[in-house]
């Protein structure tokens, strides 16, 4: 279980994160949902250990963070941040390989194999990184950082991604959320930032509904994605169809500028 | 690469003001180890033994040691202008190189240390120099390049400045020891000074190869390492205190030599990729290929006078620096 009690963060005595509970259990993944600025990346920083939280404290199966070192923490969660860029000429294939560094392993070309076709990544492995598009480095640091936790082990891990999808296109995003869905069967608690609502409403386990660095309502997908209280932390109107067995959750942003509202507001 | 630098060594060896044909150093060079297997002259011999191979070796420790330096810093603040002359590292060890000089002999204390003085005093200067650039150009944990480029601007202004100072105060004989030194060059060699450098130059080199993956890891960012696993402010310091250690030793006998940092981790990336595994190693012998050819053009174009050598490096380093900058400016457009 990754359990984070009371995180309380400040910058210059505003609170950008404000007493904050957030557990994640492995083979669940949980989605951070939240306007721009409501603190949703600093919460992941704190929860990755990349920031220090002051008040508050985050612990990893049942270990306080600030006892492991950055190899033990990296052998129990992976972290993918929102962006990254290399400061030398690497190959693809060198930078998922990178991910092999806190198992102790130089090489293992079956395994990079596995991920980066999972990823499908594999045809771009001899490209140098600073080339590919924006959605082909993306997939390039999934398959960095799900090479860091691929090996199956007897302790439950979690896996933090901050908007792992935003360059990437349709296709791309469900594939990226079916990989996350397989990943999470391994024993993997996954905790993503999306902007999305529909990707996070149809594969989510729970949503965490942050704004202005506090959290609203979190809980099972189906109870906290309603109309009401999207529109509360959103500020914007939106309507959601509940789907069913066999058809898909669809949660609607409404335009300003459309015929029927025009008539409703008039 | 290995293959070229013994090559380099060897026509170095041979070529000079003093000519040895290939098959007497070859010749020396074995019956040195026991094997006699051509005849040869003892003045051949002694040139040979006693002022070209430490004068070689130097070339190669110091050249070496700046090349894997200038690659280890360019990793470390990720970014390819950085150069152990450019955030200061040289001029904080030729400062205090120039205290040692001038103060030795009227510090009793500087006496203690004997021949390995000079360096550990050098290096004590690199190092401070170095952690206050690092200390300077970081922020908020990050390291910042213009910050960093310009705290090295500063602190080389602040160690020229203080240069001056110390040699104002200077009397005539350490003024010479001074002016010796600051002609800068491995012709001064001989077999102590080897030792001492191999034996200050040889552990940071072999410690900041062992840092390969972690520099790799760090060319992603610095949470980005972290998240994998690698304790980030560790890695820091053992590369700042190795190139300190380094540079000091060679500075302190060689006097500043610049752009060998800078140029030779590129020419090595352009030839191998960005992988620290080669790039590392790579610097070390490509560094020490050229420092020997500089010392060899400084020893033979000017014939029996000699060039230093730190003129021949920025000769062929700075249009490389301007070529690099322009470059720099047309991936950026």
């Amino acid at each position: 279980m990754l359990q984070a009690n009371d995180i309380h963060f400040c910058i210059r005595n505003m609170p950008i994160v404000d007493k904050a509970n957030v557990s994640l259990a492995p083979g669940e993944l949980t989605v951070i949902l939240g306007p721009n600025g409501a603190g949703k990346s600093t919460l992941f920083k704190v929860l990755a250990g990349e920031i220090p939280c002051k008040y508050g404290k985050v612990d990893y199966n049942g270990s306080p963070i600030n006892g492991f070192s950055a190899k033990n923490l990296a052998l129990v969660r992976a972290v993918m941040p929102q962006h990254s860029s290399l400061s030398f000429p690497f190959k693809a294939m060198e930078v998922v390989e990178l991910g092999l560094l806190s198992g102790g392993d130089s090489y293992r070309q079956d395994l990079l194999e596995e991920v980066m076709s999972e990823t499908q990544t594999w045809h771009l492995k001899d490209q140098l990184y600073g080339n590919l598009s924006g959605g082909e480095k993306q997939r390039v640091q999934l398959a960095r950082v799900l090479t860091q936790i691929w090996d199956k082990k007897p302790y439950p891990r979690y896996l933090l991604l901050d908007e792992p999808t935003s360059s990437m296109d349709i296709a791309l995003q469900h594939h990226v959320l079916r990989i996350i869905h397989k990943i999470k069967k391994r024993n993997i608690g996954v905790l993503a930032i999306l902007h999305d609502l529909n990707l996070a409403a149809n594969y989510a386990d729970k949503v965490i509904l942050l704004k202005k660095g506090r959290i609203l309502h979190q809980g099972p997908v189906k109870e906290v994605m309603c109309a009401s209280n999207l529109e509360e932390v959103f500020e914007h109107p939106i309507q959601v169809f509940s789907g069913s067995e066999d058809s898909p959750m669809i949660i609607q942003s409404i335009p300003f500028i459309q015929n029927h509202l025009e008539i409703k507001l008039a | 690469m290995g293959l070229a630098l013994a090559m380099m060594s060897l026509l170095s060896l041979s070529l000079g003001a003093f000519q040895i044909p290939l098959y007497n150093v070859l010749g020396i060079l074995l019956d040195s180890i026991g094997l006699e297997l051509t005849e040869f002259s003892q003045q051949q011999s002694n040139v040979l033994l006693h002022i070209r191979l430490p004068r070689i070796l130097m070339a190669i420790l110091v050249g070496g040691g700046l090349g894997i330096t200038g690659a280890a810093l360019q990793g470390l603040f990720r970014n390819p202008l950085v150069e152990p002359g450019l955030i200061g590292v040289s001029s904080g060890g030729a400062l205090f190189a120039v205290i040692f000089i001038v103060f030795g002999s009227t510090l009793p204390f500087l006496s203690y240390f004997g021949g390995i003085g000079l360096p550990l005093f050098a290096f004590l200067g690199g190092l401070i120099n170095t952690l206050l650039v690092y200390k300077m150009g970081s922020w908020a944990g990050k390291t910042d390049i213009s910050l960093l480029i310009l705290a090295g601007v500063a602190l080389n202004a602040l160690s020229g400045a203080l240069i001056g100072l110390v040699i104002f105060y200077a009397d005539d004989a350490a003024l010479r020891n001074f002016t010796f030194w600051s002609l800068g060059d491995v012709g001064g060699a001989n077999w102590s000074k080897v030792g001492v450098s191999f034996l200050l130059i040889s552990g940071p080199v072999l410690l900041v190869m062992s840092q390969f993956k972690n520099l790799n890891a760090l060319s992603i960012g610095e949470n980005e390492a972290f998240h994998m696993g690698v304790d980030v402010q560790k890695v820091k310091y053992i590369l700042l205190f190795s190139s300190a250690l380094i540079v000091g030793t060679a500075v302190s006998f060689t006097g500043t030599i610049g752009f060998v940092g800078l140029i030779v981790p590129h020419l090595i990336r352009m030839m191998f990729g960005a992988d620290h595994r080669l790039v590392l190693p790579g610097s070390f012998l490509f560094g020490a290929t050229l420092l020997t050819f500089a010392d060899l053009l400084g020893r033979t174009i000017v014939m029996p006078s000699e060039m230093p050598i730190g003129i021949i490096t920025a000769i062929i380093g700075a249009p490389f620096f301007i070529w690099l900058i322009i470059n720099v400016k047309k991936i950026r457009s």
